[in-house]
């Protein structure tokens, strides 16, 4: 079906919708018409045609506000029958008729602009035009509806419309003479319907009556919608639909071309000008012109804008003006139109609705289908609770609170109904009301007496009774009293006038009702008004007055003459300068005139003086007379005069009303009325109404008693308690009167202590009655004359009591105070205004006010109430503000306990400690629950720290100089403890995230290359152990590996003399031991030992943190053990963290012992039988390594040497094999034992960031650097050449060695143990060199190889060396930081002495208790030969004293195997010492007959340097 | 309790790592422990566990079930520092590196009874597109140090730039 005949269609539809609709009446009426479309119906046609046929007719006079309605619904409907499959000729011609219509459209479109061009110029002037334009866009939208093409081309128009309009304005006046269709078009028809078809020449007629049938009728339908002016244009606009359904008909036609259902008949033409009539009387149009206010408002009403007055209206919805326009205008006209305008006459609106901001959804990125996002969820249906928030209790049983409202009663103040009588009547209770609060209060008598009392002060100030107060003070206070006393006259004068005034009123009033009573000849109210009279007596009353008067004249005269005084004074200055100012004045003047003579023409230049003083005038002395007429006058106004006697007013309610038969019939349809009318009230809660009254009758005194409670049993926290009154007019419809809102009781309000309040309503209605009733809201008057008219409202006070009730057990039944702050804003609101805007405590009100200014928050708004009215108030300054500052306001409640208490608490403290950090708290585990758990010994260390904290212990240190250093240090290692553990908690990325390096090309390439490397699975690779992080270690999880490997040159046994008890074959072999060759002596060496051991049986034990394990023996002085052993390693206090193993202190001591059996069977004869020997072990030496150097270091692999004493008595070295091995004569230098050893942690910890830590453990005695730069300094003053080596050694890692020149050879010095090695030294503990200091440079290795034994270190290489200072950089001349010259002080003597014997003395108790279960005998002689012999030690460093000293031992302690050993070590601490006489193992001898010696020698060095040597010894008495 | 020693309560934990939602990757491992606070001490069951590797399943819905049962019971004296289950799942990147998926923690529930999580999970992206595409192409995801620091706070905070 071609697309235009289907519109056309279902245009035609509508029509059928809206015949059905219409009456069959309305068809009637042109049932002629209808008749003939139905005879030119051909049988074959579908029903629905026919009807559309006939609907074409009969909308002619339709409705037009029917059809928009239809339009949409019958379209929809009709579609389906409507598809019928078209008769078998209509396509064909359908297409014909469509290259036709084509050619018509463009025809139609060129007449149809020049139409629209004239028609736009017809409007002359611009109201029109402002008119017609929204009609075009009425036009635009109903053809929007019908067809897209059609629009286009309007809107095209429209468009043109715009600037086409002067231009077109001749053509226009050209169309409008003939307004009809252009004389040609239908001729082009018939011309196509001659061409088309073969038809006898009658239908031709017949063609064009459906023809303009259809025409018209279109354009009937058009019109409806169109505004007349634009009638011409639509004409042509329709010209194309009419073509098309001609079309149809003439198809329909076509087919049965019965001539005889046609009836002939003239054109039916209907002028244009008769129809926009006839349009004009049906359809409405509305102005768009600003209607004017009053017309929106009821007659007589001002338009009152609430937001003036300070209401609050809400944004507006913003609509444009003509729209609003247009909809008033509609409003209007339409019947009960006034009820949509407001008070303001603009049309009612709600708020704004539209947020400020949007809430869209996210905009979705690319990546984010829109799928993904439109996808429906599946929620589980949720239980609504309504208001969840202001709900009280929502998950508490007990939540129902109930609200008692008590309604007593209801009375109107004024009513409609009231007569004029009622009206006095209730202005006389008013009065009375107040009347009698006034004479309850009595305010004069009050301020009568405060005046008399202060006259009698003034009165007795000016006595000079009191002469111990200054006269200044006497004058100060009187003043102030009399200033007070005018103060307080004029309140009682204007009291007393109130009070006489109320007095006069009340009289007037209750004469104006006897009046009217009279006037009206019958009474309406029983209100009575007695007058009591008081007799006073006249005389005293009289002399009072007089008094009174003569007291207030005299004050004023007092007043007056001060006032005339001052005035005096002020005119005497005045006149003064005045005076000055003339005499000035005369003299200018002179000497003007004699200027003016001289130069005439300056005269003008001072015409006016600047201002003239005007000549001040006397003030006027007082009259006295004057002003006592004053006071009298005033006197009389304001008072009782004397007298007269009082009047007390007494209102009563005994007077009788005139019953209704004696009444006027006015009075009685009042009286009838008031009886017809009935109130109750409404009770609403949360705005719902919850409850009402029974309905009253208005009683005839206006009261209405109700007396009913209601309990209201809540659930919601109430926010609004409301009563409406209702009225009710016989059987009438109840008409709102008025609210009243109640306020929502405190909380202390219960139930029997709620007092009844009356509160005052008042109604806006306006009433006029037909009969006594003066209305309300519209004037009347008392007069005769209708002057001095009232307006008054309906009003009225409604008496109840609103209380919480008591529940059955007393308890009230309120919502919890929590739950309401909690719970309900508005209640916290209340409390703290600021708390709304999401802060509190906010106490700048300034900058609050500021910040509500400045964002323009809304005065009027309800949301912003509280917060205005605080900012109201603190800005007025009224209220207290306080001047702090509460950070935690809510805290209060949290405090379940007191501070004391808590504070009492042992496992608070502990938590409290443990969370600040306190190292002995750090790492406190399970904390106990209880309070009686918790040991009190738990605080003991700690409190004794605290104390002891500048307490300076001598006990532990002795010397008093280390003790000072000891606590700097230890004050020392808790700053950098603390600071470190402030440091722990700052993270960086790459402490958190491991995160490979971005690789640069070589890696890529190597990675590149490693992808295409054969893969071979079964080359198996070292991998690099996996690092643990010491956070999820306990007890017993990481173990120390010591895997001791071998050892060299361990000291061999001697023979001991004391065997062969032969002190003078000893003494030569000691002569012997230089100068024979070890071969001739190793017979004899083996000969020494009975059971035919050898040199030496070397075993090692280390032992670490007082754990002890021991590998197995071996034998020789060159022994390979190749163990490994295992010690278990505890962290202290359980504390795995890396700062707490950093700060581990134990020391791994590696003590080699010999093991030597001896032969313990005391009987010769029983040899044979078994062998009985005893295991002795003697110390050789050992090697210290601290944990954190392991730690650091992950893994300690190398050779060290031994550190051996001096003196070994019983041992030597081996001294052939050191010459058999003289591979360099550097090699001797370095001579010593030496074990190899391999040392780490299972698992491996990975170790702390901080090398800071470290430095601070170094710190102890001062770190490698320090002594680095000592010892370079001292070779530099010594004129040697030296450097500072940095570089990394074993064990002590990153450091700081010494470099010296001397002969030809470098050798590197261990700064800290002296010792020194040849720059080829395989047992330098130096493993690489980084750079070397010089005095005036800095050199850096940038050779091949870092090993001192392969580098050159001649720096003079720029090839090998890079020195910092270089040509482009030349050395500046830095000055040191050091000062030039250390000053040693001789260390005193006499302390380093008392020192030694404290520490032997320690050392011996030391020793006794670890030898807890045997007796522990101390040689004295031993010990005193000993004692001689340490100083000649310290003096010969140990060298070549060994053998002397041997010898002097065995002379002197012939009879004892004696082993012993002496150690060298530098004093900081006395807990070194013990530690490593322990590790010796001395004690460990447990031969019953055992005696031990020890000696201990301090050498004192300048600046408190102590060398310490201590000698241990154990003997056994040979027999 | 044991008689004369201190007071303690017990946490007992039973459960297990049911399965898991990641869309992208196939083939996933699991690892738990625990992150608890220092008045806790675990007394009984493991600490730590590593699951099988599971492949997803052919359903619709593609889970990862592992069903990896979790048993350990802690005492402790203090609420403060209630444990939390660390969980982080590895598996396969592209060529075959095993690699990251996912972190997440969650608080062992307060209350007795049966509780199901569902533990967003997440890992830390790379500090710089050429450090994604090269850690892509390396197969060395970033990761954190230790997978507990997911449970703490430290070092998360927002730091002003």
């Amino acid at each position: 079906m071609n697309p235009r005949e289907e519109k056309v269609k279902i245009i035609t539809e509508e029509f059928i919708e809206n015949d059905e609709d219409a009456n069959v009446g309305k068809r009637k009426k042109n049932s002629k018409v209808q008749r003939q479309p139905r005879k030119k119906q051909p049988p074959t046609t579908g029903p629905d045609k026919m009807v559309s046929e006939e609907s074409h007719l009969g909308n002619q006079q339709e409705p037009a506000q029917d059809k928009p309605q239809t339009r949409l619904l019958s379209v929809t409907a009709r579609r389906g029958p409507r598809s019928l499959p078209p008769i078998p000729s209509a396509s064909r011609i359908g297409f014909a008729e469509f290259s036709m219509r084509e050619r018509m459209r463009e025809k139609l479109q060129a007449a149809r602009s020049k139409a629209e061009s004239a028609l736009l110029q017809e409007i002359p002037t611009p109201r029109p035009r402002r008119l017609r334009s929204p009609s075009v866009k009425e036009l635009e939208t109903e053809f929007g509806t019908e067809s897209g093409k059609e629009v286009g081309s309007t809107q095209q128009e429209d468009d043109s419309q715009s600037y086409s309009r002067v231009k077109f304005h001749v053509s226009a006046r050209k169309i409008k003479s003939k307004p009809q269709v252009p004389p040609g078009f239908p001729s082009a028809e018939e011309a196509y319907n001659f061409f088309t078809f073969t038809f006898d020449p009658e239908p031709e007629e017949a063609e064009e009556k459906p023809k303009h049938q259809d025409g018209t009728n279109q354009e009937e339908e058009e019109g409806e919608e169109e505004p007349p002016a634009q009638e011409g244009a639509n004409r042509m606009d329709e010209e194309e639909l009419p073509h098309g359904k001609d079309a149809e008909n003439f198809l329909l036609g076509l087919d049965h071309t019965a001539n005889e259902f046609l009836a002939v008949r003239p054109a039916d033409y209907e002028s244009v000008h008769v129809r926009l009539q006839r349009e004009k009387e049906m359809l409405f149009i509305p102005s768009r012109l600003t209607v004017p206010t009053y017309k929106k408002l009821p007659e007589n009403v001002q338009p009152r804008f609430l937001e003036d007055e300070g209401l609050y209206i809400g944004e507006r919805p913003e609509v444009a003006r003509t729209n609003q326009n247009i909809m008033e205008n509609r409003l209007l006209t339409q019947e009960p139109g006034r009820r949509w305008f407001g008070d303001d006459g603009r049309i009612l609106a709600l708020p704004n609705p539209i947020k400020p901001f949007p809430s869209r959804p996210p905009v979705l990125t690319q990546e984010q289908s829109i799928k993904t996002e439109l996808e429906t969820l599946y929620k589980k249906a949720v239980k609504y609770v309504h208001r969840s928030q202001h709900m009280i209790g929502s998950g508490d049983p007990s939540g129902n609170f109930q609200l008692d409202i008590d309604i007593s009663g209801l009375i109107f103040t004024h009513h409609p109904c009231f007569s004029r009588e009622h009206v006095l009547a209730a202005k006389l209770a008013q009065l009375y009301d107040q009347y009698l609060a006034r004479h309850q209060r009595n305010k004069a008598k009050f301020l009568t007496d405060k005046l008399q009392a202060l006259r009698n002060a003034v009165q007795t100030g000016l006595n000079p009774e009191k002469p111990h107060q200054s006269l200044d003070m006497i004058q100060k206070t009187i003043n102030e009293y009399k200033s007070e006393i005018r103060q307080t006259r004029k309140l009682r004068d204007a009291e007393q006038e109130r009070d006489r005034t109320l007095l006069k009123t009340i009289i007037k009033v209750w004469k104006e009702m006897k009046s009217l009573r009279e006037f009206q000849r019958f009474t309406n109210t029983p209100l009575k008004l007695v007058l009591r009279k008081e007799k006073v007596d006249q005389k005293a009353d009289e002399e009072a007055y007089e008094a009174e008067i003569q007291a207030e004249i005299s004050e004023l005269l007092e007043e007056h003459t001060e006032e005339y005084e001052q005035k005096m004074e002020e005119y005497r200055t005045s006149y003064q300068q005045w005076k000055a100012w003339k005499k000035a004045q005369r003299a200018k003047k002179k000497k003007k005139k004699q200027a003016t003579e001289e130069h005439p023409e300056e005269e003008t230049e001072e015409p006016y003086p600047e201002e003239d003083p005007v000549k001040p005038t006397p003030p006027e002395p007082t009259d006295q007379a004057a002003i006592e007429q004053q006071v009298r006058e005033r006197a009389a106004q304001s008072r009782r005069r004397p007298g007269e006697p009082t009047l007390l007013p007494e209102l009563s309610l005994a007077g009788s009303v005139t019953p209704n038969d004696q009444c006027p019939r006015a009075e009685v349809w009042r009286r009838e009325d008031v009886k017809r009318r009935s109130v109750y009230l409404k009770v609403l809660f949360n705005n719902k109404e919850v409850s009402r009254t029974v309905s009253r009758q208005l009683g005839t005194d206006f009261r209405v008693h109700f007396g009913q409670i209601f309990n209201l049993q809540i659930f919601n926290w109430p926010e609004s308690l409301t009563l409406q009154v209702y009225e009710t007019v016989g059987h009438s419809s109840p008409t709102l009167l008025a609210e009243v809102f109640l306020p929502i009781p405190e909380t202390t309000v219960v139930t029997g202590r709620a007092p009844i309040e009356e509160v005052e309503f008042s109604s806006n209605q306006h009433v006029t009655l037909d009969h006594e009733g003066v209305g309300s809201g519209v004037p009347f008057s008392f007069e005769a004359d209708g002057s001095n008219q009232l307006i008054l409202m309906t009003s009225g006070k409604v008496s109840h009591s609103v209380a919480w009730a008591v529940g059955e057990n007393g308890i009230p039944l309120i919502p919890p105070l929590s739950q309401q702050n909690i719970g309900f804003r508005s209640a916290l609101k209340r409390a703290d205004a600021i708390s709304s805007i999401g802060t509190s405590g906010v106490t700048d009100m300034k900058k609050l006010a500021k910040w509500a200014a400045e964002s323009k928050l809304d005065p009027n708004d309800p949301n912003n109430g509280p917060l205005m009215q605080l900012i109201s108030v603190a800005t007025s300054g009224e209220s207290y503000v306080p001047d702090f500052f509460r950070l935690e306001q809510l805290q209060q409640e949290f405090n379940f306990v007191s501070d004391e208490e808590l504070n009492r608490s042992k496992r608070f403290r502990l938590l409290h400690l443990r969370s600040q950090q306190v190292p002995e708290f750090r790492n406190y585990k399970q904390i106990p629950i209880y309070d009686r758990e918790i040991m009190e010994k738990v605080f003991q260390d700690y409190e004794k720290r605290l104390r002891d904290r500048n307490v300076i212990e001598t006990k532990d240190h002795i010397d008093t100089h280390r003790a000072v250093v000891a606590k700097y240090l230890q004050q020392v290692r808790e700053s950098v403890i603390n600071r470190f553990l402030i440091a722990k908690h700052h993270f960086l990325l790459a402490d958190l995230v491991v995160e490979e390096e971005v690789p640069n090309i070589s890696i890529l390439g190597l990675n590149l290359f490693k992808l295409a490397e054969q893969k071979r699975p079964l080359r198996p690779r070292r991998k690099g152990r996996k690092k643990v992080t010491a956070q999820n270690l306990s007890d017993g999880d990481i173990k120390l590996l010591v895997n001791i490997i071998r050892a060299y040159d361990l000291p061999v046994r001697k023979p001991t003399a004391s065997k062969f008890q032969q002190p003078s074959r000893s003494s030569r072999t000691f002569r012997e031991k230089h100068a024979a060759s070890p071969d001739t002596r190793s017979p004899t060496h083996s000969a020494d030992y009975p059971l035919g051991q050898v040199l030496v049986r070397p075993f090692v034990e280390v032992s670490f943190q007082r754990t002890i394990c021991h590998t197995t023996t071996a034998e020789g002085p060159n022994p390979s053990w190749n163990e490994e052993l295992e010690l278990p390693f505890r962290a202290p206090n359980g504390d795995y963290s890396t700062a707490s193993l950093q700060s581990v202190k134990d020391v791994v001591f590696i003590n080699i012992f010999d093991e030597v059996l001896y032969d313990v069977l005391e009987d010769d004869r029983e040899r044979g039988n078994g062998i009985h020997t005893r295991i002795e072990r003697h110390w050789l030496g050992c090697v210290k390594i601290p944990f954190s150097t392991i730690y650091f270091q992950a893994r300690i692999d190398g050779t060290f040497k031994i550190d051996i004493p001096p003196v070994l008595l019983g041992y030597s070295k081996e001294q052939n094999m050191i010459i058999e091995r003289d591979f360099d004569s550097v090699r001797s230098l370095s001579e010593g034992s030496y074990i190899t050893l391999f040392i780490t942690i299972e698992p491996q910890l990975v170790p702390g960031e901080s090398v800071r830590e470290k430095q601070f453990l170094d710190l102890l005695a001062g770190d490698e650097e320090e002594h680095a730069v000592l010892l370079c300094n001292y070779f530099l003053f010594l004129g040697k050449k030296a450097w500072l080596v940095i570089g990394n050694a074993i064990p002590e890692g990153p450091t700081a060695y010494v470099l010296t020149w001397e002969k030809s050879h470098y050798f590197i010095w261990n700064p800290c143990s002296g010792h020194f090695y040849g720059q080829f030294d395989t047992f330098c503990p130096l493993k690489n060199v980084g750079c070397l200091i010089g005095p005036d440079n800095i050199w850096f290795n940038i050779q091949q190889y870092d090993s001192p034994l392969r580098i050159n270190f001649d720096v003079t290489k720029p090839k090998l060396w890079k020195s910092f200072f270089s040509r482009s950089l030349p050395y500046p001349g830095l000055s040191s930081i050091q000062p030039e010259e250390l000053i040693y002080q001789n260390t005193d003597k006499v302390a380093a002495a008392e020192l030694q014997d404290r520490i032997e003395k320690i050392l011996k108790e030391k020793i006794m208790d670890w030898r807890p279960r045997h007796l522990t005998r101390w040689n004295r002689y031993c010990t005193s030969t000993l004692r001689h012999f340490l100083p000649l030690l310290e003096s010969s460093q140990g060298e070549d004293v060994e053998d002397e000293h041997r010898a002097e031992l065995l002379k002197q302690l012939g009879d004892y195997r004696f082993s012993g050993f002496p150690l060298h070590m530098p004093y900081s601490e006395l807990k070194p010492l013990i530690d490593a006489v322990y590790s010796t193992g001395v004690h460990n001898i447990d031969v019953p007959n055992v005696e031990f010696a020890l000696a201990v020698y301090i050498h004192p060095y300048p600046k408190n340097v102590l060398s310490v040597w201590i000698y241990v010894a154990s003997l056994i008495r040979n027999r | 309790m044991a008689a004369g020693g201190p007071s303690v309560f017990l946490l007992m934990v039973n459960g297990q790592v049911e399965s898991a939602q990641f869309p992208e990757f196939d083939n996933l491992y699991c690892k738990y422990c625990f992150v608890y606070g220092q008045d806790w001490a675990p007394t009984a069951g493991l600490e730590e566990g590593i699951s099988q590797i599971t492949s997803k399943s052919r359903d619709a819905c593609h889970a990862l079930v592992w069903n990896f049962p979790i048993d350990i019971t802690f005492k402790s004296t203090n609420p403060f520092g209630w444990p939390q289950i660390v969980l982080s799942v590895y598996g396969p990147d592209v060529f075959g590196n095993d690699v990251v998926r996912g972190y997440g923690a969650v608080h062992v529930p307060f209350s007795p009874g049966r509780h199901k999580r569902t533990i967003p999970m997440f890992v830390p992206e790379s500090t710089s597109k050429l450090q994604k595409f090269t850690s892509w192409f390396m197969g060395r995801r970033p990761e954190y140090t230790d997978p507990k620091v997911v449970a703490q706070g430290e070092g998360r905070e927002a730091q002003p730039s």
